[in-house]
């Protein structure tokens, strides 16, 4: 904590000079003006990184120092000193960007915390700033790519929320990249190294869900043959990522509120409390408040939950993307195949372009990797693309959305043989959401 | 009084300190600056300094007294005393230096929980040790230092004090080296 540039505004000689030498002993760079105006005709030549400003001056006051600083040189922090007298000031200080402020005589212990506190704000704030400047104009981010506003704007709040230590809470259409932000929140965090851990709600069976959080101790029940840690304890010390959160059941969400609240449980059968420390970021696509409303979801567990949260865009929301996702995903195709793929047709970009992708990113990803598959030419041309190879639309009858799509899953379902992947792939939805939707419509296979 | 010999830190105890502390802290500091040492007291009366209202001493007029009467062969003066200072922006003080100065000084009444009675038991007599050396660190300009366990880390309380080790951290010893080199006059 060396070279950090101070400056010490007070009127009183003997308070700057003790203060000086004080801070000097400590290696920083000290200097001190004996009144406002002295202080701002230094802050116009030198960069300071905290100011120590005293509230009652003759001439111009702290408070007018405080708002000259602001406005000229924001990243300088600001620490007012004031007497008992003048704490109302130092409350309208803080209302005006002052950092904190100091009653005088200062605790010497407390004037090294809040020294250490500014410099460790300072520098967040600097990694911020780096991260935004190094991703901005880029059209990736982590595995993210995207170069439209939304996108950008995505990128910038995660940036801003990585080096937190919060709960995030991630909503967005199926398929629009809310595990990717997950991943990139807690590469970006201070967390980065230690594990990034996925419970996919949505897909492990509910019976199966209690010993794949809390993992088990030997002999706690007939197949337990060896003692094994569940999620919650493999993520310790990292990122804890409840994918479709929306579709736990209700005996997994007191569960997991408890956990949540307390970062203590136990295995199952074990009787040796564990702690945990990890971050939780959750994500869903399904309307979390109209899930509490129905009560299909607690209210608590989602204020746990919600403390930061976003929406992903929908890829109809950034379809300036659609290229660029389009040629990602058209190299990676080819690659992996071994096809020499190596354009997309513009009447293939321009149908793309119209049509709203319902199933997201990952129904492009799955639109150009059977276009990668089907196509002969060097080319990506409509007739390549399964959004367009339609079929004669049924006729219109009053069934619901909900109807509609369930007849739907049923039909792919069966024309597959029930082979969740395959189906899934076919309806541009990840095998989670398959299976979540599996159980909301109460779809049973049919022997 | 006795001619010193050139380049001597004066030890300068104000008020009663044991013989015994006086040459531990004495050994301490040949061990640790190389200089010869000497047990002189410079000032008697230090209630030049004492502030009514806090019921404390203000320190830096004394090292300002002791660096006017330390003789022109010390080197360094370090001054012990058994009453609590403060400097004006700050409640209290442990001890304070001249930076790269000739006068320092420690107090040992923090050290000891409060307790105005000296107190050469240890881990009382080894916080006294090191805070006097931490002092003297900073008239050869050596500043705080983030190593926890070197004489010059900065300590909050006791327990910080207790937890350093008696010894310079290697990038404090260059700079002591430096200072050194400087104040006898040969080329760094």
């Amino acid at each position: 904590m060396s070279n950090i540039k101070i400056l010490i505004v007070d009127d009183e000689l003997i308070m700057r000079e003790s203060l000086a030498g004080w801070l000097e002993r400590d290696g920083h760079a000290v200097q001190t003006a004996a009144s406002g105006e002295e202080a701002l005709e230094k802050i116009e030549e030198i960069h300071f990184d905290i100011l120590l400003v005293d509230i009652k001056m003759e001439g111009i006051s702290g408070l007018d120092v405080l708002r000259k600083v602001k406005e000229s040189d924001p990243d300088a922090e600001v620490v007012m000193i004031t007497a008992y007298g003048s704490i109302p000031s130092a409350i309208e200080a803080m209302k005006d960007g002052a950092f904190d402020y100091m009653l005088k005589p200062f605790d010497p212990n407390e004037l090294g915390v809040l020294i250490e506190k500014i410099v460790q704000h300072q520098e967040q704030a600097r990694e911020n700033i780096y991260l935004k400047e190094q991703y901005k104009d880029r059209t990736r981010f982590e595995s993210m790519i995207g170069q439209s506003k939304p996108m950008q704007e995505i990128f910038d709040l995660i940036c801003d929320v990585a080096p937190m230590d919060s709960t995030v809470l991630i909503t967005g259409e199926t398929g629009t990249g809310k595990g990717l932000a997950a991943k990139a929140i807690h590469t970006n965090s201070s967390r980065r190294n230690g594990p990034f851990v996925t419970v996919n709600c949505g897909a492990i069976p509910e019976h199966l869900m209690e010993s794949e959080l809390f993992g088990y101790q030997k002999g706690a029940f007939t197949d337990a043959k060896e003692t094994k840690k569940g999620r919650l304890e493999l993520a310790h010390g990292g990122t804890l990522f409840l994918d479709e959160i929306g579709e736990i059941s209700m005996r997994m969400q007191i569960d997991l509120l408890r956990v949540l609240e307390d970062r203590v449980f136990y295995r199952l059968g074990g009787t040796q409390p564990i702690e945990v420390d990890f971050r939780v970021i959750a994500a869903t696509n399904r309307d979390l408040e109209t899930a509490i409303k129905s009560g299909d979801f607690r209210e608590d567990l989602f204020y746990r939950l919600n403390v930061i949260s976003f929406i992903m865009p929908s890829l109809s929301q950034r379809k300036e993307d659609i290229p660029l996702l389009a040629e990602h995903f058209l190299y990676r195709f080819s690659q992996e195949t071994n096809k020499p793929i190596d354009g997309i047709s513009r009447e293939a970009m321009d149908e793309m372009m119209i049509y709203d992708w319902p199933g997201n990113i990952r129904e492009l990803e799955n639109a150009i990797e059977r276009a990668v598959v089907v196509g002969r030419q060097r080319e990506v041309l409509p007739e390549n693309l399964p959004i367009f190879c339609h079929e004669p639309a049924p006729a219109i009858r009053a069934h619901s959305l909900k109807d509609v799509e369930k007849t739907h899953i049923e039909r792919v379902l069966t024309e597959n043989q029930w082979n969740i992947a395959r189906s899934a792939k076919i309806l541009g939805i990840d095998r989670s959401t398959l299976y979540s939707k599996i159980k909301r419509y109460d779809i049973e296979k049919i022997t | 009084m006795r001619p010193l010999s050139p380049h001597t830190i004066v030890i300068s105890p104000i008020g009663d300190f044991t013989p015994e502390l006086l040459d531990r802290i004495s050994e301490e500091i040949k061990r640790i600056y190389a200089f010869t040492t000497d047990i002189r007291p410079l000032l008697g009366d230090i209630e030049f300094a004492f502030h009514p209202n806090r019921k404390q001493y203000h320190s830096t007029p004394i090292l300002d007294e002791l660096a006017r009467r330390a003789p022109a062969e010390a080197i360094k003066v370090l001054a012990l005393v058994q009453v609590d200072l403060f400097i004006p922006i700050l409640t209290h003080v442990y001890g304070e230096a001249q930076l790269g100065g000739k006068a320092c000084m420690v107090s040992t009444i923090r050290l000891n929980e409060g307790h105005h009675s000296l107190n050469t038991q240890e881990p009382f007599l080894s916080r006294i040790i090191k805070e006097a050396i931490h002092e003297l660190g900073h008239t050869f300009k050596l500043r705080h230092c983030r190593e926890h366990t070197c004489l010059m880390h900065y300590c909050r309380n006791e327990g910080d004090v207790d937890r350093k080790s008696d010894q310079l951290c290697r990038y404090c010893k260059v700079l002591l080296e430096d200072d050194i080199k400087r104040l006898e006059g040969k080329q760094v």
